[in-house]
């Protein structure tokens, strides 16, 4: 039970500022992105009319997500932010299911992940608004229903980023939890396997999906 | 009458204990008991084809029943734990896991009933759409389960985590402060994810050919249900994480386990309430699917209103734990 | 440890915001979700609508946020002034 929080940590002394790394995070994000340049290669070989399966398996996916990306926004801004959206599905749906594969563990169980993730929605999401509506309107809208409520309509934005990230890094980081102590109380005897096809495939896909969809509807709260 | 450490300790853990299996009861018998009633139903209207409808109901109960799972683990750790050097510390911390994982699993527990229950009663209705639902109800209820997974991830971090340096006043209230954070937001939150797996499974029983946007929008609904118990979980965080100065008031640990009570509470009322939202859009997206994105749009507008109390008793809660 | 009055007082107070400001939150957070999940069937009726019902969902939720904001106004002042 004593690998409950351990973390691989490179320490790097830069101008009197302690930078951290966690070894073991970016090694197993860039295995993520190694498997994904993978797919895209095979999907985009030789891309023709008559579609050879990779390719075929390629279009439904990123058929499937221009299609939500549209229901949400416009065909305009799908156009825009769909290659976005697809990235973003992907990475995460490999690195949950990443934990599954011995030795190997999901990138998104370190905070770390997820928050850069949902850093980086949020400010696509208002980079999106500002753009679309003025800074005038966008700062107007701080300002609703009345000007004290300014503070905390700031926070509630925030809040935003925090719920994101907090939810797909306390789904990954707790099923692993659960499956380590399932696994010292039982031996590791029948049931581990049957935890991981849950907890790394199910609810991996769909906390992936769940991140990815509410970082399209924060855009398009934005730009309506 | 002077009771050593040990003995507080195994006191802390037993009551602890009870609590996590006696409260974590509680949700998933209800849950279970509206799928079976439901069951029941959907067998009276139609009879011929009781062994699916059975199926189904023993499918989501098996998943209903996965929250109160994690409660008996709890427990059962809670009673066979050894501590290594006992610290009065450490008697606080697994009471606060008990509660923590006691409270939490009621929400979910009876949340999941729900789209078990309608996706029974929807086979009867459409039995061309069983695996639809089937699967939907799958996921559904699988997302309820979060509010239980924070729980138990905090409830594993205060059994196992060293506090053995922190001064014991006034961590102690920090400890059952955390507890009661997770486990008390993470009742509505999982009980609103119910109500809106609940509409999603019912309303694909009426229009099954609505089902990606059915299940679309009930997932980003659970989702946002689900932002009061990740601020109970942040909170909690904070309390377990920083160290606290000693001081021998009252005043500073009352303020810790009120930081705890105020996110825990106000957690309570915004997840229901986001979930009723997620619920009536649910319903209305699979009735009316060409306004999907217009029911999306102020569903949304509607949660994020409503979550606003969750964010007052959030703000309350950090201005205790850092400005006080 | 001896407990003196003053700081039972303060005790009592945090311990007061702390539970002012849960228990507040519960009924409006209720009331605005059931507010949200009636704007949405009247929406799913009446789809042209939307634009006035949205005034009217926000109009609605803003008189029952305010008893939650009574809780934070007491929470605060709990904190800050007693």
């Amino acid at each position: 039970m004593g690998e409950l929080g351990k973390i691989h940590q490179l320490i790097i002394n830069l101008f009197g500022y302690n930078i951290t790394i966690n070894l073991e995070v970016v090694l197993m994000a860039w295995i993520v992105f190694a498997v994904i340049l993978v797919l895209g290669y095979l999907a985009a070989r030789n891309v023709s009319m008559q579609p050879d399966s990779p390719q075929v398996v390629g279009e439904l996916f990123v058929d499937a997500l221009y299609g939500l990306t549209e229901d949400a926004l416009d065909k305009k801004l799908a156009l825009k932010y769909g290659p976005l959206i697809c990235a973003l599905f992907l990475f995460l749906v490999i690195s949950n299911w990443l934990g599954i594969i011995p030795h190997l563990e999901e990138p998104t169980k370190d905070l770390n992940t997820p928050l850069s993730l949902g850093v980086m929605g949020f400010f696509i999401a208002h980079v999106a608004g500002i753009r679309k509506k003025g800074f005038k309107n966008y700062a107007r809208e701080y300002f609703q229903p009345i000007f004290f409520m300014m503070p905390l309509n700031i926070i509630s934005e925030l809040a935003k980023i925090v719920s994101i990230s907090f939810r797909l890094f306390g789904n990954i980081m707790g099923g692993s939890i659960i499956i380590l102590v399932v696994s010292y109380l039982t031996y590791s005897l029948i049931l581990p396997p049957f935890l991981y096809a849950f907890f790394g495939l199910f609810v991996g896909t769909i906390q992936a999906f769940v991140f990815t969809m509410l970082t399209v509807v924060y855009i398009s709260v934005q730009v309506k | 009458m002077a009771f050593e450490n040990l003995s507080w300790i195994q006191l802390a853990a037993f009551s602890g204990g009870g609590l996590a299996m006696g409260l974590g009861a509680v949700g998933a018998a209800i849950g279970e008991g509206y799928t079976a009633a439901q069951a029941n139903m959907a067998v009276s209207r139609n009879p011929e084809i009781s062994g699916d409808i059975f199926k189904n109901m023993l499918v989501g109960q098996a998943v209903a029943e996965s929250a109160s799972i994690f409660a008996l683990v709890i427990a059962i750790l809670l009673l066979f734990l050894d501590v290594p050097n006992p610290n009065l510390i450490d008697a606080a911390a697994l009471f606060g896991a008990g509660i923590c994982m006691g409270l939490g699993a009621v929400g979910s527990g009876m949340g999941s009933g729900y789209p078990g229950g309608q996706a029974c009663f929807g086979i009867s209705r459409q039995p061309g759409a069983a695996s639809k639902l089937t699967t939907n109800m799958l996921i559904g209820s699988a997302v309820c389960q979060t509010p239980a997974i924070f729980s138990m991830v905090v409830a594993l971090m205060l059994m196992f985590m060293d506090f053995g340096n922190a001064p014991l006043q006034p961590t102690w209230a920090a400890l059952i402060g955390a507890g009661l954070s997770t486990g008390l937001a993470a009742i509505g939150s999982g009980y609103g994810g119910g109500l809106a797996a609940g509409a999603s499974c019912e309303g694909i029983a009426r229009q099954p050919e609505t089902v990606g946007n059915v299940t679309t929008t009930m997932l980003v609904g659970q989702a946002v249900a689900q932002t009061p118990s990740i601020f109970g979980l942040l909170v909690s965080f904070i309390l377990m994480f920083k160290v606290f100065p000693e001081s021998s008031s009252l005043a500073a640990a009352m303020a810790l386990l009120g930081a705890g009570v105020s996110t825990g509470f106000g957690g309570i009322g915004p997840g229901i309430g986001n979930g009723m939202a997620a619920e009536g859009a649910v319903r209305w997206v699979a009735r009316n699917v060409q306004s999907a994105g217009e029911l999306m749009r102020i569903m949304l507008v509607g949660q994020a209103v409503s979550q606003s109390t969750a964010i007052y008793a959030m703000v309350v809660s950090l201005v205790l734990i850092f400005v006080v | 440890m001896a407990i003196e009055g003053a700081d039972l007082i303060k005790a009592a107070a945090f311990l007061g915001a702390g539970l002012s400001m849960g228990l507040g939150a519960i009924g409006p957070g209720v009331g605005e979700g059931m507010v949200a999940a009636k704007a949405c069937e009247a929406i799913g009726k009446n789809p042209k609508e939307a634009g006035l019902l949205t005034r009217t969902m926000l109009v609605g939720q803003a008189v029952s946020e305010s008893t939650g904001i009574y809780s934070l106004v007491i929470a605060l002042l709990l904190l800050f002034v007693v």
